[in-house]
């Protein structure tokens, strides 16, 4: 059973994985493309990318603790 | 050596695939203290931070020490450090009031970039903010500066501001509240903290790992202790480690810069409440 709780960690973290994965990928697509349109307000896009990206990230991150708490 | 690299004692590379110590976590501690002063054990994790301090200190002291009208290469350098937070971050984010907090976000920045580089530097492969202490303390710090600030600059209005932002139905209030109130004081610098310290955590882990999978597969195929297609594959675990210590180069100035962000922002967000 303790291999098992090993794997059955490891499964969850690769499925909450899924959803910044898509998330992150948006942001940033959607960020290139607003830069493409308009370069002038490439600072402050940038700046919202990255905002974006962390608060994204953060769940995945918190998912990948959790596998080392298990 | 081997004393200090925990990973390269416990390997066996017939069983396991990649050389890991029973318990990952004890990667991250250490035991024995190097020196004990007054009865105070300093650990080489303790004195990693004060040389991160001392360092930040002494960075920022010789970078702005002579301030010539025509700066040298390096006060060049820090003084465009110190303006782009100054302007992109603490004024550009906050407004006129930021400037009251640059002090706090710069000395946050070059200090979380330093240690973080320790995870880089080649005799102190240790990064010290992936022990949890130093980003929950941090995050604490951002997290007392930004309430008090709100509270100071608003009084109780800064509360009700936050829980029921404007146009809330009054029967949707309370969950509204609920949901604002967590989000806002308790999920923000647990985020914070926690951010930074798995993507530290995640990034030492890989680069031990791999990198003493790689030394061991590498020395037996030529020692003959392990089987040959083994030791060949260490180059690929060499090659994988070697793209990986690459990209936390990248993590290690994003994730200092991102903490700085967010601190910021959220010390925005409580001065400058929409009414």
């Amino acid at each position: 059973m303790e291999e098992l709780k090993g794997a059955i960690a490891l499964i969850g973290y690769g499925l909450a994985a899924i959803g910044p994965g898509i998330g992150i990928g948006l942001i940033a697509g959607s960020a290139v493309e607003a830069m493409a349109r308009q370069p002038e307000a490439a600072g402050m896009v940038r700046t919202t990318m990255f905002l974006g990206i962390a608060f994204t990230e953060a769940l995945a991150l918190i998912a990948f603790v959790l596998f080392f708490l298990a | 050596m081997d004393e200090l690299i925990l990973a390269l004692e416990e390997c066996d590379l017939n069983e396991n695939a990649v050389c890991a110590p029973s318990n990952v976590t004890d990667l991250f501690e250490f035991r024995t203290p190097i020196v004990e002063i007054l009865g105070f054990p300093i650990t080489r994790t303790v004195f990693l931070i004060f040389l991160a301090g001392l360092i930040a200190v002494l960075l920022l002291w010789f970078g702005l020490r002579k301030g010539a009208t025509q700066p040298g290469k390096f006060q060049l350098s820090i003084e465009s450090l110190m303006t782009y937070i100054r302007d992109e971050v603490a004024v550009g984010i906050i407004g006129p009031l930021g400037i009251k907090y640059y002090p706090y976000l710069m000395a946050l920045f070059i200090f979380i970039l330093i240690g973080n580089a320790f995870e880089v530097t080649p005799f102190i492969n240790f990064p010290i903010t992936s022990r949890m202490a130093i980003p929950l303390f941090l995050s604490l710090l951002t997290w007392v500066i930004f309430v008090f600030a709100g509270f100071k600059r608003n009084g109780i209005s800064y509360l009700t501001g936050i829980i029921w932002p404007p146009g809330v139905p009054v029967a949707l209030k309370p969950l509204v509240g609920l949901i604002e109130f967590v989000s806002v004081f308790l999920v923000r610098p647990f985020s914070l903290a926690v951010r930074l310290f798995a993507n530290l955590v995640a990034g030492h882990v890989m680069l031990s790992l791999l990198l003493v999978t790689a030394l061991v597969s590498v020395v037996g195929l030529f020692t003959g202790e392990i089987p040959v297609i083994k030791g060949v594959f260490g180059f690929a675990w060499w090659a994988l480690a070697l793209a990986i210590f690459c990209f936390e180069m990248i993590v290690i100035i994003l994730q200092a810069y991102i903490f700085t962000l967010l601190s910021a922002v959220y010390i925005d967000t409580s001065i400058n409440v929409e009414h």
